[in-house]
């Protein structure tokens, strides 16, 4: 059981590393954005991992982790909302140029 | 009692209707006194039949004016009447192209509702406030020309003199209040004895040498000429020089022999001392006003003597022949645009009506037979004769006597001697006040008999001395001052006394210095007073000011510093916020590795 929860947890730090580098890496949002929903979801993979092998039979780790999704998908639609308005105006999403922004 | 209310009252109510109707004051004015004769006349009917009348006019509560009408006062009352009106008939001629009759003719009749006051009050209080009012009428008429260059001064110093003297007045009236426990007059009389009543003849004395121009208070009566002509003969007459006789004659029943000689002497003194004064005189109104004093000297002396009728003869007398001189005078004044006895050189010849008439009335004063003057002047003659101080008083009476006639002789003279300049033209109002007084200055003696009869008293008679005496002293005196120089008459006294007998510096240095040293101390104490206040004042606003340096400097010093200092940290905070996105996240990386460096550190340092 500990080998199979090893396991899952290297898949989750594996997902975070490539997440981290993505949002690290890209200078477009969109990009950013999904490096940003891999760490996320190596997160999400950790937190079933744990519920599933440390305390299967207390249901609130998995209601966490359909509120966490939830979120995520609100944070998704915010995230890809403000980055088709930046490209409407500017027609660039590139976060290099959105310096701006800071006011 | 209606006859006194009227006296008192109708001069009053038409000062009251000139200052607040502003027209035709002439008219009324002469109404006023008018009524106020007829008022006094019928008064003294009613102390022929013997009855005294008194009223009493309600004022202050607990303190009405008590009115009353005894022979005495009556015949008093009925000469201020007198005089008043034709003072008045004369001065609607002499004020006519002034633009302020409206002011003269109310003050002149306050002045003589003032004067009525004096006269018929029986109470001390009244007596006190008629006093008062008749300072200030006078000094108001004295002082009417007050844009004139020293008219202002000589008001002020007729009024400080006056009132200096008055407090005799105010501290003798309380003795007699306090020895009687009544301030009516007629009973503090019969109440004081003694210590007491010396004390009172001697306060009250000195007030009367106040009002009346004794000799050393003589100065202010010369210097007051500097009012209006009318005013002149009005206060000379029968008012405020008059008021200091009348005090002594209404009081003399209660007076001591102590006071009495006092009040004799100082008489005496003054009747030669401002007789000298007159002769020397080189302004005839001038040497009318020492006259005045004069002439009150001798009655004085005549209260001294222990006669006060002979004293009230010789007002009676005097009222009429002095009023009428001024009146005179004032014509000739207006001829000759002055009173100095230069510029009145033959000014009598021009006029000769005007002349007979204060020829007439001089005649009367130095005291020839039949004027009144003569007829009067022998019963203080007679009452000097009679005193037991006459070898004090007889000289001194007859040595003023001598220079009466001889300051009118000079009078007369300057006036007929001299170029007539001018064609006059005729002045009826002022004749017809002139005439009148110059009749009764001239016939007045035939009353003196009934009025002795009237107040019930007997003049000391001393045979032919007194009259002989008298007319001797007046015509020497009248040839003197007609035929001789004043210079060569009174040799080396004439400087002197043309300087007015200035004794140890005069007033100024007896009076004014010490008044001007007590108020110059005054004056350092007030402004030792006012640095002290300023210092307080100073101090204070030290204080305020330490405190506003201590506010801005301090509080707000500390609060804006606050605010720099929290602005400053923002900025501070504000220059990470840089806007790359890669160096935030890469902060946020950094930060989360030191957090796992620090975790995974934990079994090396717990």
């Amino acid at each position: 059981m500990i080998v199979e929860l090893s396991v899952a947890l290297s898949i989750g730090a594996g997902l975070f590393a490539v997440g981290l580098y993505g949002a690290l890496s890209q200078t477009n949002l969109v990009m950013i954005m999904m490096g940003i929903e891999l760490i996320l979801a190596a997160a999400l993979v950790n937190l079933v991992a744990f519920w599933r092998y440390l305390h299967p039979d207390v249901m609130s780790g998995q209601m966490f982790v359909l509120i966490v999704m939830t979120v995520m998908a609100v944070e998704m639609a915010v995230g890809f909302g403000i980055a088709i308005a930046r490209f409407r105006s500017r027609g660039s999403v590139e976060m290099e140029e959105a310096r701006e922004l800071k006011g | 009692m209606t006859q006194l209310t009227l006296t008192l009252l109708a001069p009053l109510l038409a000062a009251l209707v000139i200052f607040i109707g502003r027209r035709m004051p002439e008219i009324f004015a002469l109404i006023g006194v008018v009524l106020g004769l007829v008022g006094a006349v019928g008064q003294l009917f009613g102390v022929v039949d013997g009855q005294t009348a008194t009223a009493v006019l309600p004022f202050l509560p607990d303190m009405p004016i008590l009115l009353i009408a005894t022979p005495l006062t009556a015949i008093l009352s009925l000469v201020v009447a007198t005089v008043a009106t034709f003072v008045v008939l004369y001065a609607v001629g002499y004020m006519r192209h002034d633009s302020q009759r409206v002011r003269f003719f109310g003050t002149l009749l306050l002045f003589v509702t003032a004067m009525q006051g004096l006269v018929l009050s029986g109470d001390w209080i009244t007596l006190l406030g008629a006093w008062e009012l008749i300072g200030f009428a006078s000094y108001l008429l004295i002082g009417f020309w007050h844009d004139r260059a020293g008219v202002a001064a000589a008001a002020t110093r007729a009024f400080l003199y006056t009132r200096s003297a008055d407090l005799g007045l105010y501290v003798g009236a309380f003795v007699l209040i306090g020895v009687a426990g009544t301030s009516e007059i007629s009973v503090t009389l019969t109440a004081a004895t003694g210590t007491p009543a010396l004390i009172a003849g001697l306060l009250l004395l000195v007030a009367a040498m106040g009002k009346s121009a004794q000799v050393p208070l003589q100065d202010w009566l010369q210097r007051a000429m500097a009012g209006p002509t009318p005013v002149s003969a009005l206060l000379h007459s029968a008012t405020l020089v008059a008021a200091g006789a009348i005090l002594l004659i209404r009081t003399a029943p209660m007076l001591p022999n102590g006071a009495l000689i006092a009040i004799g002497i100082v008489g005496g003194i003054t009747a030669v001392i401002t007789g000298l004064i007159a002769l020397a005189e080189k302004d005839l109104k001038r040497l009318l006003a020492a006259s005045t004093s004069s002439q009150y000297g001798l009655m004085l002396v005549a209260i001294g003597a222990g006669v006060p009728i002979a004293a009230l003869l010789h007002l009676i007398a005097h009222a009429a022949i002095k009023s009428s001189l001024f009146l005179g005078a004032g014509v000739f004044q207006h001829d000759r645009d002055g009173t100095d006895m230069d510029a009145l050189a033959g000014a009598g010849r021009a006029r000769p009506g005007i002349f007979a008439g204060f020829a007439l009335s001089a005649l009367a004063l130095a005291g020839i037979p039949p004027l009144a003057g003569f007829f009067s002047k022998d019963a203080v003659i007679a009452a000097a004769l009679a005193s037991p101080a006459a070898a004090w008083l007889v000289p001194l009476t007859l040595a003023a006597t001598v220079l009466t006639g001889a300051y009118m002789g000079r009078a007369l003279h300057v006036l007929w001697a001299g170029d007539v300049i001018e064609k006059p033209k005729p002045v009826p109002f002022m004749a017809a006040g002139l005439g009148v007084l110059v009749a009764l200055a001239a016939v007045l003696a035939v009353g003196f008999g009934p009025l002795e009869h009237l107040l019930d008293v007997e003049l000391p008679t001393a045979g032919f001395l007194a009259p002989a005496l008298g007319l001797t002293a007046a015509l020497s005196g009248l040839a003197l001052g007609w035929w001789v120089e004043p210079q060569r008459l009174m040799g080396p006294l004439y400087g002197w006394a043309q300087r007015g007998f200035v004794l140890f510096g005069g007033m100024e240095t007896v009076m004014a210095r010490p008044a001007l040293a007590i108020a110059a101390a005054c004056e350092h104490l007030e402004r030792w007073l006012y640095n002290l206040v300023l210092g307080f004042g100073r101090i204070n606003i030290s204080l305020g000011w330490l405190a506003r340096k201590i506010d801005i400097n301090g509080i707000d010093g500390f609060i804006f510093g606050f605010v720099r200092k929290t602005i400053a940290t923002g900025g501070r905070a504000r220059k990470l916020q840089s806007g790359f996105i890669h160096r935030e996240m890469a902060l946020a990386v950094i930060g989360m590795a030191v957090i796992v460096a620090v975790l995974l550190a934990a079994p090396l340092y717990s």
